[in-house]
């Protein structure tokens, strides 16, 4: 049988205060401009600090890039920790609500999220899913609880809201839908499974 | 006409074939003038930005490296997503490209998706009294989960291999179809 692999935490990012002027700076500009290219020169003018100052924070674009994602995904993006697993569903439709809001920067989270070992958190909620499952449904099988976890990581992304309104052309509302009812459908078959149980036989 | 089909196909192949030794991110306008023989100015000229150039390889990449095949029932469809899957980790670095080009805003016109369609199109045949609301979200939960983003996420978010993104695609999209009223599919 393959082992399946247990989420990680996410590394601690410390972000100083001059960093955090520059990515909120950044994404302001990136909601008026779009993504592309926002000069460095421009992101130091309205940020009140040297293009050096810019450059020595954020040597090449990819940091920049990378740190306003995670900036953007603890701040803008952040919502409440679900306190249950059987939250999470209203919680993912919260999520989806709040990157319509933001389309832009829920654009640069979900981007972020994709391009392969460059030090994104594509799976932020993944511990976080994992404990609760553990606690709640304790009769799951590794199997069963890595596969929810993995399911409902991939759901409580941006890149839900994103591929809905790129490629199915659905509005804000139908996404929050959408992905909602993707997530109770996925946690009702173990509504009912109770600590007392034991786990099915395989 | 005829020229600039083949100049903007020659472009695209040269970036792809770059991607062998780096990642898109450090593929520049210059590597790809150089690798091409066509000037970095035309390229600015086809794609006046790295967005651009991003989904149209992308573009590129499907229709010329990872076709999918057809499907019209959901074992098929399964089936085809498993072999998507199996050739992403056989080429992750077009795997990535798609990932990535399928999540930037949109620089395309019609960012088209045929595989949401393929999707719909296999939902009405299967369950054909399946009321609009449901057909849509089933649709846009399989194509999500069937897509470049899921293989990508799983494999650099939760370090699973192929086998394994496919064990969890099946397990989700079978669970998401059983939830839907068992009346709705065709006898």
């Amino acid at each position: 049988m393959s082992r399946h692999p247990e989420p990680t935490g996410e590394p601690v990012a410390a972000v100083t205060r001059t960093q955090e002027g520059i990515l909120s700076t950044y994404c302001e500009l990136i909601e008026e401009l779009g993504t592309d290219d926002v000069p460095y020169r421009v992101i130091a003018l309205r940020a009140g600090v040297s293009e050096r100052t810019v450059f020595r924070n954020f040597p090449a674009r990819v940091h920049l890039l990378l740190a306003a994602a995670d900036w953007i995904e603890r701040t803008v993006f952040a919502g409440v920790e679900p306190e249950s697993i059987f939250d999470v569903p209203l919680a993912i439709r919260e999520a989806m609500e709040a990157y319509d809001r933001r389309s832009e920067l829920a654009h640069v989270v979900a981007e972020a999220a994709m391009r392969g070992g460059s030090g994104a958190a594509p799976a932020r909620r993944a511990p976080g899913f994992d404990r609760l499952l553990r606690l709640e449904v304790p009769s799951l099988t590794a199997e069963e609880r890595w596969a929810l976890v993995a399911a409902l990581t991939h759901l409580d992304s941006p890149g839900t809201w994103v591929t809905m309104r790129r490629e199915l052309g659905m509005s804000g509302r139908d996404i929050a839908d959408a992905a909602m009812w993707a997530a109770e459908a996925l946690l009702n078959p173990i509504r009912n499974r109770s600590s007392a149980e034991p786990p099915p036989a395989r | 006409m005829d020229e600039s089909v083949d100049t903007d196909a020659a472009i695209l192949a040269s970036a792809a074939a770059l991607l062998r030794e780096s990642t898109f991110e450090d593929i520049t306008y210059a590597d790809i003038a150089e690798h091409s023989g066509v000037s970095e100015r035309t390229i600015y000229r086809y794609f006046p930005t790295r967005s651009h150039l991003l989904e149209s390889l992308a573009r590129w990449i499907e229709r010329e490296r990872l076709p999918e095949s057809d499907f019209t029932t959901i074992p098929e469809f399964i089936a085809t997503v498993h072999q998507r899957f199996r050739a992403f980790d056989a080429a992750p670095a077009f795997a990535f490209v798609l990932a990535r080009a399928a999540s930037v805003s949109p620089t395309l016109d019609n960012p088209s998706s045929p595989l949401a369609d393929s999707i719909e199109r296999m939902l009405r045949s299967v369950a054909p009294t399946l009321n609009a609301r449901d057909l849509r979200r089933t649709t846009a939960a399989l194509r999500y989960f069937g897509s470049a983003m899921f293989w990508a996420r799983m494999r650099s978010g939760l370090d699973g291999s192929a086998a394994q993104t496919s064990e969890v695609f099946e397990r989700t999209v079978r669970t998401l179809l059983t939830s839907l009223p068992s009346e709705a599919w065709a006898a």
